[in-house]
């Protein structure tokens, strides 16, 4: 039985715990309204740029190398994003699951695969493991921003144009929802432009310097729009998955210090008990 | 007879509204859009962005990305898009003395042509965003 004093610690220790998680929950909360924001003004940008893209591609019948599928596959590249700090439940674990289900699986029919991880959690778990596969990692990403995105994209693709990797998966949470995120895979090389769904009768573009070109520089464009979407989701992913973590935890203590106060004040009375038993019998033996 | 005109940066759309005319820096040299142009798509240059709109000229600084007419429909994609209101001329002259001294401490070192080309197109932006920062202000 701990004495009243060991559970006026507690209840004061976990008290102390619960304003950290609150804290913690409503730092999530405006940096998960920001992140969500950000996705947003990102959607624009590239609706508009896959169904130009798709629209170079298709009627045009120009080619690019990063839009070619490789016949063998040898060379394999999987990047994994992470978070940098935890405290946010499952989010990493989640993630990193399935990165991990992913490379098994890939490594069974590639010859050579790396990893390569964007924040630290990914790089500390691969980092351990697996040392002599990072190719490159990106440990702190504080801000997101456009530039991020591109210095990645033009990584992967010198390592597919130069044949380092045949292929190249994105492991990475998507943002569903406050509440979910799903990790998510995706081939980000050789680039496949889902082909949109309106048709096109209209005359074909004037397109200037030409179809080539400029397709030339659409498709690092869209594989930067890509990773850029997955960096956004990452980020808006984290918070989520921290406030939601934090709230619950902000819950438990919560329980936990109504049922310490319960002993508490059960274990005062105990002692009262103790003392009036005490005194009366006291009194009685005199 | 206008123009509708949309300019979306990965980091969110910068100008939605009717245009009369628009003067896009193309990478092949730039190209006047007017009501009526034909469809048109084109790649666009770190360069000044000059939009008509009504009685107004509205000067922008825009970096990469492309350019689509599709009947009266204007939209941009670029990486970037600066009214010459929002830009932050000191900020911009420190972009460009840095890109300068770094161009510097390149050639010092006898870098290769590709280090060079980071640096050229920092200094780039960072002039045209001086050059746009002096022009009139966007009317509010």
């Amino acid at each position: 039985m701990p004495s009243l004093k060991d559970i006026r610690r507690r209840i004061t220790s976990v008290k102390k715990t619960q304003q950290i998680t609150r804290a913690m929950r409503m730092v999530a909360a405006a940096k998960l309204r920001r992140a969500q924001e950000a996705i947003e003004s990102a959607r624009p940008y590239a609706e508009r740029m896959r169904e130009t893209l798709v629209e170079v591609a298709a009627s045009q019948g120009a080619e690019h190398p990063l839009l070619a599928t490789r016949e063998t596959v040898k060379n394999v590249d999987v990047v994994v994003i992470s978070s940098d700090r935890g405290l946010c439940g499952a989010f990493n674990s989640n993630v990193l699951k399935r990165a991990e289900q992913e490379i098994a699986a890939r490594d069974r029919t590639a010859e050579r695969l790396a990893i390569a991880t964007i924040g630290r959690k990914a790089s500390e778990f691969f980092g351990r493991r697996r040392r002599e596969q990072i190719v490159r990692s990106i440990t702190t990403i504080a801000r997101i921003d456009y530039a991020h995105a591109q210095q990645i994209a033009a990584a992967l693709a010198q390592r597919f144009l130069s044949g380092e990797s045949d292929e190249v998966w994105l492991v990475h949470s998507e943002f569903i929802s406050t509440i979910t995120q799903r990790p998510r895979v995706v081939k980000l090389l050789p680039l496949a432009p889902e082909p949109s769904q309106a048709a096109t009768d209209k005359p074909p573009f004037t397109i200037e310097p030409s179809a080539e070109k400029l397709l030339a520089l659409l498709v690092p464009k869209a594989l930067e729009v890509e990773i850029f979407r997955a960096l956004l989701d990452n980020q808006a992913g984290e918070h989520a998955a921290r406030m939601t973590a934090m709230e619950s935890a902000t819950r438990n203590s919560e329980d936990m210090i109504s049922r310490l106060t319960l002993q508490y004040n059960r274990a005062r009375q105990a002692a009262i008990t103790k003392e009036l038993v005490e005194i009366v019998s006291g009194a009685e033996a005199l | 007879m206008s123009l509708e005109l949309n300019i979306v940066t990965p980091e969110g759309t910068r100008y939605e509204g009717q245009v009369e005319a628009l003067v896009v820096p193309g990478a092949e040299g730039d190209f006047g859009v007017l009501p009526g142009h034909e469809r048109f798509l084109a790649a666009v240059r770190i360069g000044e962005l000059q939009i008509q709109d009504g009685r107004h000229a509205l000067w922008a600084a825009v970096s990469d990305g492309f350019a689509e007419v599709n009947g009266d429909k204007v939209v941009l994609m670029v990486d970037s898009c600066e009214f010459a209101g929002d830009i932050d001329a000191a900020r911009a002259e420190r972009a460009r003395a840095r890109a300068e001294r770094e161009i510097e401490q390149l050639r010092a070192a006898h870098a290769e042509a590709t280090n060079f080309l980071i640096e050229e197109r920092a200094l780039q932006r960072a002039l045209i965003r001086i050059q746009v920062a002096s022009k009139p202000q966007r009317p509010m």
